[in-house]
């Protein structure tokens, strides 16, 4: 759950809460008033009835102006003098029980005591108490409402720097050009934490940076031993004057200095796309690479009898850096015979949208994922790098494009998705 | 022919001169920029040879000065930058060829020869060995005059040969030779041993003697004995 949410949610059952205790209490606050405001109405009838029967009680005949509200009773045991109460009295007009006040009182008219209770109609007020409540339920779910969407609102301005910086950190790459900026805000938190994620990012940046540098300097500086080492090697395949088994050494140590030399090739090759330093792009045309690299291959293709089928759209243009897309296309075709069988196809499909290269072959042993893994070789092929499909996704992810690895019908299938939206 | 290897790696620089020399060139070897302005200005070369890196000064810069003073003479670039732009440059000031270290002497030779060949006879002339004769410039090659059919990787497979003729030939080097930088050599092994079946079977089908030895784990030799 988002904090704004929960916030805003917390905000709102407090809220609820209190606002039902405060209602509660208000009604009751409210009657009581109300009571005490009947009862004191009551009161001041009372006086003024007790005024009327002394002026009546000579003589008697006189009628009090008595409505029916009015309850007269003789008694003859003495009563508690006066007492507020609630009342249900009926009301034979609407023929309903109504609620009254009733105030009830022992009046003395000569030497006889009379239990005289008045009342009061509670309706009314009632009423009136009801549509106070409801008007302050809608006046105060009215504010909460107000005051939550306000403060939704205004938490959400200054969460915005927030989640601007999740976002950006989500999107950090350490080999990204870009520079890393994040958005100031006036809450001292948010720019605390603003304020780390910039010098960690930094100093993570320098350090890889550092690093890369490192690496790059030191391939750079192999490059000139290798090249003594095997030039001292060659010359010494040359002299002729050893025996088998020295030929045999050397020749071994060879073998594995020249390893290292493609090695490191291809691995300053590697930095290098990474670093982005194949810049000029223009339109390549891969239809005309394709035929250019099977012609060069076709002795290959002929001694592993195998039948290439080509379905391409020869106008196609990809614009690519045109040695990054020689270097791609290669890979990919050499990979296709690499691993074809004898008597296989080769499938290659050009369109505007992809390009697809498939070639006949068993089922891979692992997990497709570790394809496009470095220094992934499969045992049939012990003298490879392992960095051919490396390559591949290296030049692909620079350019925004995609490749997918598939098998379909007894086919691997490589395909580049060219994503040009 | 004679050529100039600047190159300030002296042990790299033997190695070229040694590897050379028994081809029957005569080299010189300077190891800085100065000594190779000197050398360039006061001496004939038919090729040189160069570092783009020197302890004092460009490589380019003297391709540069070459070209300014209209020297006639093949220039090879020998780098460790392998980056585009350092081998567009070279070859827009106008190297010959441009070779990455770590590089394998064969491939240099082979290099050398072709280049001389174009500014010495313009890529007419006829590269003639025994009965095989090649055609460079037509991309054609003979067996007793009978014209053979290759594939573009054989013909510079033969013309490899050739040019390194009676040494031993790695295949590494054969590889880089034929395929370029980042080739995955697993399969260019089989490349190669696929190519060489061809050649063989059809040099020998014209009548041609078996020159292609096989050295066992190493490569292959190309020569009499």
């Amino acid at each position: 759950m988002r904090l704004l949410n929960k916030i805003t949610l917390n905000l709102f059952a407090i809220s609820l809460f209190i606002f039902m205790i405060g209602m509660v209490a208000f009604y009751y606050v409210l009657r009581q008033e109300v009571d005490s405001n009947i009862n004191l109405e009551l009161k001041k009838r009372e006086i003024s009835l007790n005024k009327e029967f002394d002026a009546a009680h000579s003589s008697i005949s006189q009628t009090v102006n008595l409505s029916d509200t009015i309850i007269i009773t003789p008694i003859s045991q003495p009563r508690a003098a006066e007492t507020f109460s609630d009342t249900l009295l009926f009301n034979p007009e609407t023929s309903k029980y109504a609620l009254y006040r009733q105030l009830g009182f022992v009046k003395t008219v000569h030497n006889q005591d009379y239990y005289i209770q008045i009342f009061k109609p509670l309706e009314e007020t009632d009423r009136l108490i009801i549509r106070i409540i409801i008007m302050m339920n809608i006046l105060i779910v009215v504010i909460i409402l107000t005051l939550i969407i306000a403060n939704r609102h205004s938490s959400r301005q200054d969460w915005k720097v927030f989640y601007d910086t999740i976002a950006k950190i989500n999107n950090y790459d350490v080999n990204s050009h870009e520079e890393f900026m994040l958005q100031h805000s006036d809450i001292r938190e948010f720019e605390d934490l603003n304020r780390v994620l910039s010098t960690m990012t930094e100093r993570i940046k320098n350090d890889y940076l550092n690093l890369k540098e490192y690496i790059e300097n030191a391939s750079h500086e192999i490059q000139t031993p290798l090249a003594i080492i095997n030039s001292k090697m060659e010359l010494l395949l040359q002299s002729g004057d050893m025996k088998e088994k020295q030929y045999k050494t050397v020749a071994d140590a060879y073998e594995a200095s020249n390893r290292l030399s493609r090695l490191n090739k291809t691995l300053i090759l590697l930095a290098k796309i990474e670093n982005r330093q194949f810049p000029e792009s223009k339109p390549v045309n891969p239809a005309f690479m394709i035929n250019h690299q099977l012609e060069s291959l076709e002795d290959l293709i002929h001694a592993k009898n195998i039948t290439v089928v080509k379905h391409m759209e020869d106008e196609v243009t990809v614009l690519m850096n045109p040695y990054l897309a020689e270097i791609l296309l290669v890979n990919l075709i050499k990979n296709a015979l690499r691993h074809n069988i004898t008597g296989g196809e080769l499938n290659i499909e050009l369109t505007k949208e992809h390009l697809k290269i498939a070639n006949s072959g068993p089922q891979l042993q692992f997990d497709p994922e570790k394809l496009f893994k470095r220094f992934h070789t499969s045992s049939s092929s012990p003298e490879s790098l392992g960095l051919g499909l490396s390559i591949v996704e290296k030049i692909t992810t620079m350019y925004g494009f995609k490749v997918n690895y598939s098998y379909q019908n007894n086919m691997h299938v490589m395909e580049v998705v060219f994503l040009k939206a | 022919m004679k050529i100039l290897i600047v190159e300030d790696e002296k042990p790299l620089s033997d190695s070229m001169v040694e590897y050379l020399a028994e081809e029957g060139h005569l080299c010189e070897a300077v190891y800085n920029y100065l000594d190779a302005t000197e050398k360039i200005t006061m001496y004939q070369y038919d090729c040189i040879v160069v570092d783009i890196n020197l302890p004092d000064g460009n490589g380019l810069d003297l391709i540069r000065l070459i070209k300014r003073q209209s020297i006639t003479l093949g220039i090879i670039i020998i780098s460790a930058l392998n980056s585009l732009e350092n081998r567009i440059e070279g070859l827009e000031i106008g190297a010959d060829h441009y070779l990455t270290k770590p590089f394998h002497l064969a491939e240099l030779n082979a290099h050398l020869k072709s280049v001389n060949r174009r500014i010495s006879y313009g890529g007419s002339n006829q590269i003639i060995f025994n009965e095989i004769k090649l055609i460079p410039e037509e991309h054609k090659a003979f067996v007793h005059d009978v014209e053979i059919v290759l594939t573009k990787k054989e013909y510079e497979l033969l013309l490899f040969f050739i040019s390194n003729k009676n040494k031993v030939i790695t295949k590494a080097g054969l590889a880089e030779y034929l395929w370029g930088d980042y080739m995955d050599l697993a399969d260019s092994y089989d490349f190669i041993y696929t190519h060489i079946k061809n050649l063989r079977q059809k040099l020998i089908k014209k009548g041609c003697e078996d020159y292609i030895k096989t050295i066992y784990g190493l490569g292959y030799k190309f020569g009499l004995n």
